[in-house]
């Protein structure tokens, strides 16, 4: 019912907010897809194994938003995953509840994915140590955002989460981060970052 | 040595072209800028003032105090009451935060200069960093009625209305700057996703004609390309069209699907991701053709 974040999904995001710090920034993550339906849907949290950043700066426009809801969800397929949220940072470093529009994606998401989450990222808790984790998790009750607390818990592994994340901060990681942008400017960036998911191996 | 002078010219020849492209990448401006300033100043002549003012504006984006200030002081010094440098000095209180502060600072330019337009654009920027969008939209469009060829702030306008959804709005400040720089490909196609994103049939056919626009000023334009796309297959869906014009549209969209995945197979090296753009491109004309 809840959702997991792995360390990947996690830096991705973080990264994201990292190379635009003056911009607000936002991207959807994806799960592997759940071969049958449980009896017990209370069990087993949903993974969500990767992130893909979409945009930096005007996010509120929906030609492009729709491209890449497209082509995602098409790569999913293909990979056997599915959309399973939507996060955003705003560009107010102050602001971080969820808007109109992160509502509206959320909810678009939810539509194909019951247990979508939305996502916030809180940047003034935002450090290079990353000693906490700075997300606000928003689930889909009968129409409306619940605000879930955002522990170590959250994760597969929060301490691998933090560990590798504050390193590939350090290490400036973020100046190679692809976002959709990114690809839409040159069609060779790709918004996979297979070098970035090489890095968070090599650290694990 | 000759080594060390052709380091500082690559370094100085980064800088003016981070300078001329308004290139926000401050971390790597400090990286630069605070080598070139500490090792080779004097080899800098009078772009070292040019340079001093690019370093200190992203060493504010860096949280890195320090290294303002020293900038600062170096452009007092050197430019006593200058203007220019006392909205310099603005800008670093903003970055502490310290709004009312740097808010005076303007104003104090704005008495010796009303017509000064650098600091009236500081202002609307402390109520942007404020949160205070209404103020900051109302701010800025009095400063357009009276500046009303500034694109820079049309530009601004424009995104805060987006910000607001307040798309009709947006709009307007986006027709401006299509009427002033019709060649410019960029316009036409935020124009165009502007009036996509408004809805409704006449909005559609607008932003397919704007997309089409911004590709002839540009054929790289991809937002255009697949904007066009977009646009083009949400009118051929449509209900409301006729037969001619969904005719028209089918084949607008696909002649847009051709075109993209052309520009996947040129940039596809073959990597998985491609490949899966190039399938998703494909599904998308199959999925137009059917209907």
């Amino acid at each position: 019912m809840s959702i997991k974040l792995t360390t990947q999904a996690y830096c991705k995001m973080l990264l994201h907010a990292a190379k635009y710090p003056h911009c607000a920034v936002n991207g959807l993550l994806v799960a592997e897809k759940q071969k049958e339906k449980k009896k017990d849907s209370h069990s087993t949290p949903i993974l969500c194994v990767d992130c893909i950043p979409l945009f930096h700066g005007t996010l509120a426009l929906a030609p492009m938003l729709e491209v890449a809801l497209t082509l995602i969800d098409t790569w999913c397929k293909e990979n056997k995953y599915v959309i399973a949220g939507y996060y955003q940072a705003n560009e107010r470093t102050k602001d971080f509840r969820p808007n109109q529009f992160a509502e509206k994606v959320g909810a678009r998401i939810a539509e194909n994915f019951s247990e979508a989450a939305m996502i916030m990222v809180d940047s003034t808790r935002f450090t290079m140590g990353c000693y906490e984790p700075i997300l606000a998790i928003y689930d889909h009750h009968e129409n409306k955002w619940k605000c879930r607390d955002c522990n170590a818990d959250c994760f597969e592994d929060w301490c691998e989460a933090q560990k590798i994340t504050s390193a590939l901060l350090e290490g400036r990681s973020y100046e190679s981060l692809i976002d959709f942008d990114n690809h839409l400017d040159d069609l060779r960036n790709d918004w996979t970052n297979p070098e970035i998911n090489k890095s968070v191996l090599h650290l694990c | 040595s000759a080594s060390l002078s052709e380091r500082s010219e690559q370094m100085r020849d980064k800088l003016r072209k981070w300078r001329e492209d308004n290139h926000r990448n401050s971390e790597q401006i400090v990286d630069v800028g605070e080598e070139l300033i500490n090792e080779h100043a004097s080899k800098l002549g009078d772009d070292i003032w040019i340079i001093y003012e690019q370093v200190m504006i992203a060493a504010l984006d860096c949280s890195r105090d320090d290294l303002a200030w020293t900038c600062l002081q170096e452009l007092k010094r050197q430019f006593p009451g200058s203007q220019r440098v006392k909205r310099l000095a603005g800008m670093r209180l903003e970055a502490l935060e310290k709004y009312e502060d740097a808010s005076k600072q303007y104003d104090s330019i704005l008495q010796d200069d009303p017509t000064n337009t650098a600091a009236r654009k500081r202002k609307i920027s402390i109520l942007k960093a404020q949160g205070k969008s209404a103020e900051a939209i109302r701010e800025l469009n009095e400063y357009l009625e009276q500046f009303v060829g500034d694109q820079e702030a049309w530009h601004e306008l424009s995104e805060l209305y987006i910000n607001e959804h307040d798309y009709g709005k947006a709009a307007f400040c986006l027709e401006e700057l299509m009427m002033t720089n019709p060649h410019n490909h960029l316009y036409c196609e935020q124009y165009a996703e502007v009036k996509y994103t408004q809805g409704g049939l006449e909005n559609l056919e607008l932003s397919r004609k704007y997309f089409a626009q911004a590709l002839k000023l540009n054929n790289r334009n991809m937002r255009a390309l697949f904007g066009l796309y977009m646009s083009a297959s949400h009118i051929a869906a449509s209900p409301k069209v006729n037969a001619t014009v969904k005719k028209a549209n089918v084949k607008y969209a696909t002649w847009a699907t051709n075109q993209i995945n052309r520009a996947y197979q040129l940039a596809g090296r073959g990597t998985k991701e491609n490949k899966c753009s190039v399938k998703a491109v494909e599904e998308m004309l199959e999925s137009i053709t059917m209907s």
